[in-house]
């Protein structure tokens, strides 16, 4: 920071104010004591592990990263938690982006159904949680009863405790709420494209299709780049839908490293190795958001 | 894109349908918090035929018409709750004046003035969002307990505004962004300083985007789950953590679980509408601009 001493400014006479650093402050200290100093804390706990006989953590080396290595339930909700996150992410961009399309027009009444949709995005995860728990109640819930119409669901398989299903029933509410999320945002980047593109196009007599593919769709890039960022960010974390919706279950069926990490610190009192795991979530939603940043020219 | 009267009268039906459906979980679910059990247990599951009831609020907030007059009776009942909305409105408000203030700050230095790694250090504040609230939780419990903080507004004020600091500075970076420059260079052409072209010039240009920060930063807080489940116990409690003691072991309490929804869905949907105008460039941390 020694070196921030320029003002953007041509310096003419100081004043006071003109250093970066009293406005940055509250906030570099704050960040760092609450993300650096648990970041620390967190490899620190690493390499311990509470001791139920002495009540006290203990040094135990790489213990917690070997047993990580060997854990198939480790690795059973990594792959949990992609299955989520490719899924959620796949279904939520082409669906956002089918309505967006849908409701890029200037009808009456298409404001306030972007009112509506809106909605989704302010009610608590928990709640949704909850609101899909009584929906997918194999014998009072809505969303049962049409799917057992059909023929989908038996009777007898509870949509959520059913190893297959159970996933896709959470799913089902992570869809739900954040769909519309990508289309506020996808319908923000539509209704800002210019029109003397798609005014060549209809002259040339394009198709609908080959309108969106070669001309929508390379115009919107970077608008889906930072959805799909900042959604894929969250959805690698996900944790309230499963906590209140299923604990995981059946068995290990919707185990995320998220809820994995939580049980095995808070329920199981295994500090270090939650510790562990939350280590490993964050190493890769790092790399991972950092790549695509990179990659995809997202800036900010 | 003008299509035909047959193409616009299938895109307006598809839109209706398509948002409806959307909209249904909700109309469901604000049903149910005006349904007794009967209508909540049955099969098949009633949508529009059920017998309208306000036990559920009375059972939560204390809600009643007693001969016609609305009554409020505080107290009373395993399941009421307005302390805990009480809760969630401190922490809410509480979280985002703290991230308001000091996102406000940054984000001035961050829009007006170059310094070496001015990008890195904007690149650091959006990678602190990227932390999972887990690999956050777990340290902050043990430090929470080693400062007296668990079970209290202070600890859940300030998690949750750490929480929302990534978002309000990059957003507010982006308003004042919008802001232009040469305003602040005549006004120092003029003799003001810095703190005062902040304070007199640049802060009341940018009320419009304060707002919106302020409106979302309350929702996070609002509808944050992990932090408020994971660093309260019992004093202090937020709205989604005691959602979860609907669930007993003799049944789902799903009528007054769903008043409580609905409740707390009101408030935190009339704050969007109000900031519509700026919801594309919150729910993106400032980078699309509408």
């Amino acid at each position: 920071m020694s070196a921030a001493t320029n003002s953007g400014i041509k310096r003419s006479r100081r004043h006071i104010g003109d250093h970066p650093l009293p406005w940055l402050l509250p906030l570099i200290l704050l960040l760092v004591t609450f993300t650096i100093y648990p970041f620390f804390y967190n490899v620190w706990l690493s390499f311990h592990e509470f001791a139920p006989l002495s009540r006290s953590l203990e040094y135990v080396g790489l213990q917690n990263w070997s047993q990580l290595l060997g854990d198939t339930r480790f690795w059973q909700s990594l792959s949990i938690t992609l299955a989520y996150f490719v899924v959620a992410l796949t279904l939520e961009l082409v669906i956002g982006m089918c309505i967006a399309l849908l409701l890029d027009a200037d009808e009456p009444g298409f404001g306030l159904l972007r009112a509506l949709l809106t909605m989704n995005l302010v009610i608590p995860p928990a709640i949704v949680g909850y609101m899909y728990l009584l929906m997918e109640d194999p014998q009072f819930g809505v969303i049962s009863f049409v799917l057992q119409m059909f023929g989908l669901v038996d009777t007898s398989t509870p949509i959520l405790s059913s190893p297959s299903l159970a996933l896709a029933g959470v799913l089902l509410a992570e869809i739900w709420q954040w769909t519309p999320f990508m289309v506020l945002i996808l319908l923000a980047g539509l209704r800002s494209l210019p029109t003397e593109p798609y005014e060549a196009a209809m002259i040339d007599g394009a198709s609908a299709f080959q309108t969106f593919w070669r001309l929508t769709l390379p115009m919107m890039w970077k608008v889906i780049a930072i959805a799909v960022l900042i959604r894929g960010i969250d959805l690698f974390r996900v944790f309230d839908y499963v906590f209140v919706m299923t604990s995981g279950g059946p068995g290990t069926a919707t185990y995320t490293l998220s809820y994995y990490s939580w049980q095995q610190t808070f329920s199981f009192i295994k500090w270090g190795y939650g510790a562990t795991l939350s280590l490993v979530t964050l190493i890769i939603v790092l790399v991972v958001a950092n790549i695509f940043v990179k990659f995809a020219k997202v800036r900010w | 894109m003008h299509g035909t009267k047959f193409a616009r009268t299938i895109r307006f039906i598809a839109a209706w349908l398509l948002v409806g459906l959307f909209f249904f979980p909700i109309y469901y679910w604000t049903s149910v918090a005006f349904r007794n059990g009967r209508d909540i247990f049955s099969r098949p599951p009633k949508i529009f035929d059920f017998e309208p009831t306000i036990a559920n609020f009375n059972a939560v907030f204390g809600i009643s018409f007693e001969g016609g007059v609305p009554q409020i009776t505080p107290g009373g009942g395993n399941f009421y709750m307005a302390p805990r909305l009480w809760d969630s409105i401190v922490i809410g408000v509480g979280s985002t004046l703290i991230a308001v203030a000091i996102a406000t700050l940054a984000a001035y230095a961050l829009s007006r003035m170059r310094f070496k790694g001015s990008h890195h250090f904007v690149g650091w504040v959006l990678s602190t969002r990227m932390l999972p609230p887990v690999a956050v939780a777990v340290p902050m419990f043990f430090i929470y307990r080693q400062f007296n903080l668990l079970d209290t507004y202070t600890g859940m004020i300030i998690i949750h505004a750490i929480m929302n600091l990534p978002l309000a500075v990059l957003l507010m970076k982006s308003f004042f962004d919008d802001v232009p420059n040469e305003i602040d260079e005549s006004a120092t052409i003029d003799g003001a300083s810095r703190w005062t072209i902040f304070r007199r010039i640049v802060l009341p240009m940018a009320k419009g985007g304060i707002a919106a920060t302020a409106v979302l930063c309350f929702i996070f807080s609002w509808t944050e789950f992990l932090f408020a489940l994971t660093l309260t116990q019992t004093d202090v409690r937020t709205v989604p953590v005691v959602s979860t003691t609907f669930v007993t072991s003799v049944g789902t309490a799903w009528g007054n679980m769903a008043a409580l929804g609905a409740a707390a869905i009101l408030p935190a949907f009339i704050f969007v509408l109000a900031v519509q105008k700026h919801l594309v460039r919150g729910l993106t941390m400032g980078s699309l601009k509408q």
